[in-house]
């Protein structure tokens, strides 16, 4: 059996990256040459706030110069490993529109050229993954085989939608006492090589574009995840033994659409009209209901899908990667304060088991 | 007297009707790059209103209000406070001055909120505080109370949305003074602003007056009870949630699954402050109102068409939803009375029971008991009483009480998982069987027969032993810890309800074998499952985290601590597996008492268990030695 239990009590790790200037690439940071942060060590970032500057810690900071293999080796690298061994992974991607997000995970025109220095982390992540299922394969001499397949999904207002299967309608999540969660009806494609893989996330992205122009549905409002679950098979004295993981690459909505849920301070939430009014109450009571009192209570009010979907990758037995893209130019420095405290909150993220003890009378 | 021709009014309410539109309705299809073209739009129309409005004012030489533009600017007072004297004091809105000052009150409004839209909120504060000063020369009346509130809300909106709560605070609670006073002086359902600008055969009914007049005020509750709920003032951030809800109900306000959910949300805000009769009414108000919903569509139904199945899946996740807010709400109940009851090792104090007993005796003899809190329309009054008839609110004092809280409980239970099943629905269906187990381990302190307690303390396992088994351990690790660790707890408590029995029968002789098995094998099911425990813990080589994370602190220690406990009470005639039993038992007590020692923060989290553990180090050694003594001259 797999115990799968973490020492490492850092399961969710944060990485800023920041982008260089921009220059006439047509985006509003366009010439913008004051800088609103420096970077100050491999894990501290400064930010030119008034009245005093302010330092965030994170578990790597890079800087401008910094090249897309040493992101890949200090992110996914160890994820990928991790995923060999049985570990389910996760590497989110977020920040603002333009910070460099997709050149990050994708590279620089996003498609196909593999051999590309200026590829992103996936491409890289997929190229190391079967690079290393090829090695255990020869080392195990044939008794161990590996399976690959992959789906890629997009949320969008809380409803999801298969990238691989434009036609189809919106699909549910669902749970199974031995899969865990998944998408119900979503398309899963086997995968043979990193090309093949880098393919399916090719058509994935692709759709993700028409979709958005042809049902109105906008791909900065949206999450989009790819994944690639993992399933080797070891034949030891005749003993099959089957062990699965998943790779997850999220890449979330851009950050400068999300003030509606996370960045929203004290705001009142309005009510334009009674229905919504009656929703956000809800939200009203449940900050009101205690959780730390010891009191068993249930809330009636669902996880977002995406939460649900990644549960097992924030805290337990999952490696998890954030990878926050920040843009250093001033005009974005409303952005990317709340990209870095994001960031910093990301990190508080934990699932715990809240164990049932009765504490009364048992020591006797 | 210089006034409006007619036709230059009907252009006045012609732009008003238009900028209406253009924010209410034409706004929603504006395009992404071009977000507020028609409130922009809309913008103008108002700007020009105002224009004439001013004209009309400067052309008028009779009320010539000279002073204006001279007064000193009063210094800014944001917090609003009281203005207690806008009752008594202005101009009264049936003259020229206070119609007119309505008027161009109104367009600030208008605009202040047309500002406040595009995201220029400076501005939009500027034309709002320019209709506080407009309004501040008027008197309260019919005409225009509507708009004393509402501009009091867009400010309470503005402020919270800068993080300056208390002046928000300050605006709210004046609109809410405001209509009260109202409400008891006058009451009549007042003229609503947007009213001004039309032409008389427009204007609203009594009816539509009131219902957005009572509309705005709702709206000024509600953003109180978030105001309150961000200065940390709980209580009253609930009793304006209540208020709200109550005011939707009555004014007929509301989308009955959606108010049914807020309520039994609510009522879970009570049931943790320990107000079960308030709980209750949330939770029989909830029931009855997500009743207003409708039928269930048939399975058929739904295959006929994605409506029908949409509905039947909302409306039965949310009643079950409900249903397990109600679980709850039973188990709080009898585990405060369980926590009320028990002595210093967990069993019924028969002192403290009658002492209860009497102080609700006393409580029932004076009258006036009565119900804090009380939800209802004409229509829904009587059958939430009859739901609320079903389950006491009070603390059951002994087992018939208990027991019949843990029936409405159990029934509860079986109406969730109805849709909360297993296939489909893996982390709420086990939350809902936790919850029943736990129905069970709180009734079990109710009774006083040992055999039977112990029959429900294995009905628990029955219920959980299997799903732990089944569970994937990567995907459900969390959830399969807390089943290991209260299948262990269980097993654990069963071996000592079965060695009182034992001990009970068996005074004088030695317990028969049939009694040894039955203990060992609890003994050892409990040793295994707090074992599986442990192990989830480790790394996948099988290495023992050398610090353990906070959430799993104390329940590991205990853990140890219970593993090395159960290997000391297992019975057994042979000397090399009683000293197994006795090495491991120690090999136990001593991780507790050496993580301690390394981490020294740990020791708060299991006090008795680490003083217990250093004197067992102590002891053990001795008893070993002589088992090992006895089996060498055996020998």
């Amino acid at each position: 059996s797999l115990l799968c239990g973490s020492s490492d009590s850092d399961s969710i790790k944060v990485f800023i990256r920041v982008r260089p200037l921009t220059h006439g690439t047509g985006l509003t940071t366009d010439g913008d040459q004051n800088l609103c942060l420096t970077v100050t060590s491999p894990n501290t970032i400064r930010l030119l706030s008034k009245p005093e500057p302010r330092t965030f810690t994170y578990d790597h900071v890079a800087d401008t110069d910094t090249s897309q293999d040493s992101v890949f080796n200090i992110v996914a690298k160890n994820i990928v490993e991790s995923c060999m061994n049985g570990y389910n992974g996760t590497i989110f991607a977020y920040g603002q529109t333009g910070s460099g997000k997709t050149f990050t995970m994708l590279g620089p025109s996003e498609l196909d050229n593999f051999t590309d220095e200026m590829r992103g982390v996936i491409p890289r992540s997929f190229e190391y993954l079967f690079f290393l299922i090829n090695r255990e394969v020869e080392k195990s001499t044939k008794s161990k085989s590996f399976l690959c397949k992959c789906s890629f999904i997009e949320i969008y207002n809380e409803q999801i939608y298969d990238l691989l299967d434009t036609a189809s309608a919106s699909l549910f999540l669902r749970e199974n006492i031995k899969k865990g969660v998944f998408v119900e009806g979503a398309v899963e494609k086997f995968v043979s090589s990193a090309a093949e893989a880098y393919q399916v996330l090719s058509m994935g992205w692709r759709n993700r574009r028409v979709a958005s122009t042809s049902m109105n549905r906008e791909s900065s409002r949206s999450h989009a995840v790819f994944t690639m679950t993992l399933e080797s098979k070891e034949t030891k004295n005749e003993v099959v033994n089957i062990r699965t993981s998943q790779l997850n690459l999220v890449d979330l909505a851009g950050s400068e659409r999300q003030r509606d849920t996370h960045t929203e301070g004290s705001r009142l939430k309005e009510a334009s009209s009674i229905n919504r009014s009656l929703m956000c109450l809800g939200q009203v009571i449940m900050a009101l209901v205690d959780v730390s009192n010891g009191k068993n209570r249930h809330i009636c009010y669902r996880d977002s899908k995406l939460t649900f979907l990644l549960r097992d990758s924030l805290g337990g037995n999952a490696k998890t990667y954030i990878i926050a893209n920040v843009h250093p130019g001033s005009k974005c420095f409303g952005e990317t304060l709340s990209t870095l405290h994001f960031a910093q909150r990301a990190k508080l993220i934990k699932n715990k088991a809240v164990i049932n003890e009765d504490t009364q009378g048992n020591v006797r | 007297m210089a006034s409006l021709s007619s036709n230059e009014w009907k252009a006045v309410c012609a732009k008003f009707t238009n900028a209406q539109h253009l924010t209410d309705v034409e706004s929603r299809n504006d395009p992404e790059n071009d977000l507020f073209r028609s409130k922009y739009k809309a913008r103008e129309l108002l700007r020009e209103i105002y224009c004439s409005l001013k004209n009309f004012e400067e052309g008028d030489g009779e009320e010539h209000d000279g002073g204006e533009s001279s007064e000193p600017e009063p210094a800014e007072q944001p917090l609003d406070g009281g203005k207690e004297d806008s009752f008594s004091r202005g101009w009264s809105s049936d003259s020229r001055a206070g119609d007119r000052a309505a008027k161009l009150a109104a367009v600030d409004y208008y605009l202040g909120v047309n500002h406040v839209d595009t995201e220029e909120l400076s501005a939009g504060q500027e034309h709002l505080m320019n209709c506080m000063k407009h309004l501040d020369k008027c008197r309260v009346s019919s005409e225009n109370v509507s708009l004393f509130i509402h501009v009091r809300n867009q400010l309470g909106i503005l402020w919270a949305g800068r993080d300056e709560t208390e002046k928000a605070q300050g605006f709210l609670e004046t609109a809410e003074s405001i209509y009260k006073r109202y409400m008891k002086e006058n009451g009549s359902p007042p003229t609503d602003m947007s009213e001004y600008f039309c032409s008389e055969e427009n204007q609203l009914t009594h009816q539509e007056r009131t219902k957005k007049f009572e509309l705005a005020y709702t709206h000024t509750l509600y953003y109180l009870a978030q105001v309150y709920q961000y200065l940390g003032e709980n209580e009253r951030a609930a009793n304006y949630c209540y208020s709200t809800l109550q005011r939707q109900l009555q004014l007929k306000q509301f989308n009955p699954m959606e108010w049914a959910l807020n309520a039994a949300t609510l009522s879970q805000y009570y049931i943790t402050k320990g107000h079960y009769m308030e709980g209750r009414h949330c939770l029989a108000a909830a029931t009855v109102v997500s009743g207003l919903a409708g039928e269930v569509p048939s399975e058929a139904a739904a295959q006929e068409s994605e409506a029908e199945s949409d509905r039947r899946e909302q409306l039965r996740q949310k009643r079950s939803d409900i249903a397990r807010c109600w679980i709850k709400y039973c188990l709080n109940l009898l585990r405060d009375a369980k926590k009320l009851l028990e002595d210093n090792i967990g069993e019924l104090d028969t002192d403290r029971q009658d002492e209860l007993r009497r102080a609700r005796r006393r409580e029932e003899e004076e009258e006036g008991r009565k119900q804090t809190l009380l939800f209802g329309s004409e229509d829904t009054f009587d059958s939430i009483a009859s739901v609320e008839e079903k389950v006491s609110y009070l603390l059951p004092l002994d087992f018939t009480e208990a027991r019949g809280i843990f029936l409405v409980g159990q029934n509860y239970v079986n109406q969730a998982k109805e849709y909360f099943q297993m296939d489909g629905y893996v982390t709420d269906h086990i939350e809902i069987l936790q919850d029943h187990s736990a129905l069970f381990q709180a009734l079990a302190f109710f009774e006083e027969d040992v055999e039977r307690r112990c029959k429900m303390h294995k009905r628990r396992v029955d219920m959980l032993e299997p799903i732990c088994n089944d569970l994937n351990s990567q995907y459900y690790l969390l959830i399969r810890r807390q089943l290991m660790f209260e299948l262990a707890e269980t097993y654990n408590e069963m071996m000592d309800l079965k060695l009182t029995l034992a001990n009970r029968q068996a005074d004088s002789q030695s317990l028969d074998s049939h009694t040894i098995k039955k203990f060992n094998h609890l003994c050892s099911a409990s040793a295994k499952y707090f074992q599986m425990f442990l192990d989830s813990l480790c790394s996948p080589e099988g290495k023992c985290p050398e610090h353990l994370e906070e959430d799993v602190l104390r329940p590991a220690l205990v853990a140890r601590f219970r593993v090395a406990r159960l290997h000391g009470k297992l019975i057994s005639s042979s000397p090399p597996v009683q000293l197994d039993n006795l090495n491991r038992s120690l090999e136990n007590y001593k991780y507790v008492v050496q993580y301690c020692e390394a981490h020294p923060e740990a020791a708060a989290a299991a006090e008795t268990e680490l003083e217990l553990s250093r004197e067992m180090v102590g002891l053990l050694p001795l008893k070993i030695n002589r088992l090992k003594a006895r089996m060498a001259a055996n020998n």
